[in-house]
């Protein structure tokens, strides 16, 4: 049940990583997220370096997203303008983070970077859908609608570069969504995520689009972004093992496809609340590991710096 | 006279002291496949024109590839454990594995087993990367590769099949790097070498695996552009497949 990977250098259970991904792909099926978040930190977990586990987790969102993405285009949901526009950001974002990441790695620092990273983001996103699912939970019991708080968007309208975005019949500048693509492009190289779970709350709350246009958009962006992401990883970095990634991306697709599913039988609500608390306990998993007393404070990494 | 009698003693003795070693791998190379999860190799060795038993000592030391390493030290700073301190080690092996007849520190002094790099302590980095005490740092290597089962001292694992003929099974564990490997059987006589033998063990991947490594080192722009065009046919293939009926 071993194989060797030949980028990683290690052996591992075959058996183990098809279930890690068709885990991952299930729960990234069911709450419509790309599951890096998830994927990354369960990797290191299992043993995989983490600059290995960083540069592969990007094929298995790839994949995951490219199946969603499908099955959205089928529907015409997809905004292919505000997608190109936010790659533009994206490109120089994965860029400006495959950078950082060498850098990272040079400094020793990498491990640190990815999971403070980590905590940070899971901690607020996490505390944020929380509240949110909750609150449209009691709405829901107390028989009103949950109505989405309106935000603010004066200075966006005041920016210069207009464009017309027919699919989402939005008229707005371009500047926000390339910077939007810039933070996920750099923040996907860095943490070895899609962004999913940034890109869709600032399209509705920032950018405004409409919400069935919205998945449909995100995937295909997530798309561009991991794909760029796992080339540059490849050429920079050497990171990416194709027979982990392989091992990875069989497992997700079918969980994903079962995960969507099993998503349809339960309420919006329910399932925001349910990945909230998977978010939050994911996070809290990683802050306990920064600030535990370690076994050894010494560690080791091989080959050059 | 005294002279005299003196050279025929060492005339006698001449032939006598000649113990000499012969010895031999089972494999001279250890191929690394898709299913590689470590193996072992056995080292057999003779000893000819054999003396006394007692005063006697075998150890077989197998060592790996130099690689470049980085030992690290945390530190808690604001309540987190980061990465604070770090030494740069070159010339130490990626792999020592040494068996002996006994503990190595009865068989010989420390001096005489530092001068042929003989055990774990024995190992001393060529270069080391500026630092002012890097001593817990070596440690902390030979530390973590006796954890991982990458380096290891094992007395007492010599199997004598004879008075002469002797064995001993050396694991190679899954995480080994690819590399020359030396094999080196050292004949102990009262605390000093009189015989060594050196044989050369490769480790190499071979095979689907080999040609992986080199492309995603060679030709990586194909690597990378490979890995993503799979990641997208299997996305494609599992929405075709589970597609509902509209």
């Amino acid at each position: 049940m071993e194989i060797y990977l030949p980028v990683a250098e290690m052996s591992v259970n075959w058996l183990v990583l098809i279930a890690l991904g068709t885990g991952v792909g299930f729960l990234s099926g069911m709450f419509g997220v790309g599951g890096g978040f998830l994927m990354t930190p369960l990797l290191v977990f299992t043993g995989i370096p983490s600059t290995v586990a960083v540069a592969t987790t990007l094929s298995h969102v790839t994949a995951s997203s490219m199946s969603g993405a499908l099955a959205q285009w089928r529907k015409r949901a997809i905004d292919f303008a505000m997608a190109g526009v936010m790659l533009v950001g994206g490109v120089a974002g994965t860029l400006f983070g495959v950078w950082l990441f060498a850098l990272m790695r040079r400094q020793g620092q990498m491990d640190l970077i990815v999971a403070l990273s980590y905590v940070l983001m899971l901690g607020s996103i996490g505390i944020i859908m929380l509240r949110e699912s909750l609150a449209a939970l009691k709405a829901y019991r107390s028989g009103e609608s949950a109505g989405r708080r309106m935000v603010n968007r004066g200075w966006i309208q005041a920016l210069p570069f207009k464009m017309r975005f027919r699919q989402s019949r939005l008229y707005i500048s371009v500047l926000p969504p390339i910077g939007i693509g810039f933070l996920v492009g750099a923040l996907s190289a860095i943490m070895g995520i899609g962004g999913g779970f940034i890109i869709v709350p600032a399209m509705i709350y920032l950018l405004r689009m409409p919400t069935k246009v919205v998945m449909g958009t995100s995937l295909v962006q997530i798309i561009a972004v991991t794909a760029i992401t796992t080339v540059l990883q490849a050429t920079s970095n050497f990171a990416v093992d194709i027979v982990l990634a392989l091992l990875l991306v069989s497992g997700g697709v079918v969980g994903a496809q079962l995960g969507v599913r099993a998503g349809a039988k339960l309420r919006g609500e329910q399932l925001r609340l349910l990945l909230a608390l998977l978010v939050l306990a994911v996070g809290a998993g990683l802050l306990w590991q920064l600030v535990a007393t370690p076994a050894d404070v010494y560690s080791l990494s091989e080959g050059r710096p | 006279m005294k002279r005299a009698l003196l050279a025929i003693l060492m005339l006698l003795a001449a032939p006598a002291r000649a113990e000499d070693l012969v010895s031999g791998i089972s494999q001279d190379i250890i191929q690394i496949t898709s299913n590689y999860t470590g193996t072992a190799i056995v080292v057999f060795g003779a000893i000819e024109q054999a003396q006394n038993i007692q005063g006697r000592d075998i150890v077989v030391v197998v060592r790996g590839p130099d690689e470049p390493m980085t030992v690290r030290r945390r530190d808690r700073i604001a309540g987190v454990w980061v990465n604070n301190d770090a030494a740069r080690f070159e010339g130490l092996p990626a792999y020592y594995y040494l068996a002996s007849t006994e503990p190595i520190s009865r068989i010989a002094p420390p001096q005489a087993l530092a001068r042929y790099g003989i055990g774990l302590q024995s190992l001393t980095p060529s270069a080391i990367g500026s630092h002012h005490d890097p001593e817990p740092f070596r440690q902390a290597a030979i530390r973590y590769h006796r954890r991982v089962g990458l380096y290891a001292e094992s007395p007492g694992t010599i199997d004598f099949l004879s008075e002469t003929l002797f064995r001993t099974r050396v694991p190679v564990p899954a995480g080994v790097t690819r590399g020359q490997y030396n094999v080196e059987v050292y004949l102990f006589r009262d605390g000093e070498v009189v015989s060594a033998q050196s044989t050369p063990l490769f480790v190499d991947a071979t095979g689907l695996e080999r040609r992986l490594f080199n492309m995603a080192h060679d030709a990586p722009l194909t690597y990378g552009l490979a890995c993503v065009f799979m990641s997208m046919l299997l996305g494609w293939i599992s929405s075709v497949l589970f597609r509902r009926p509209e």
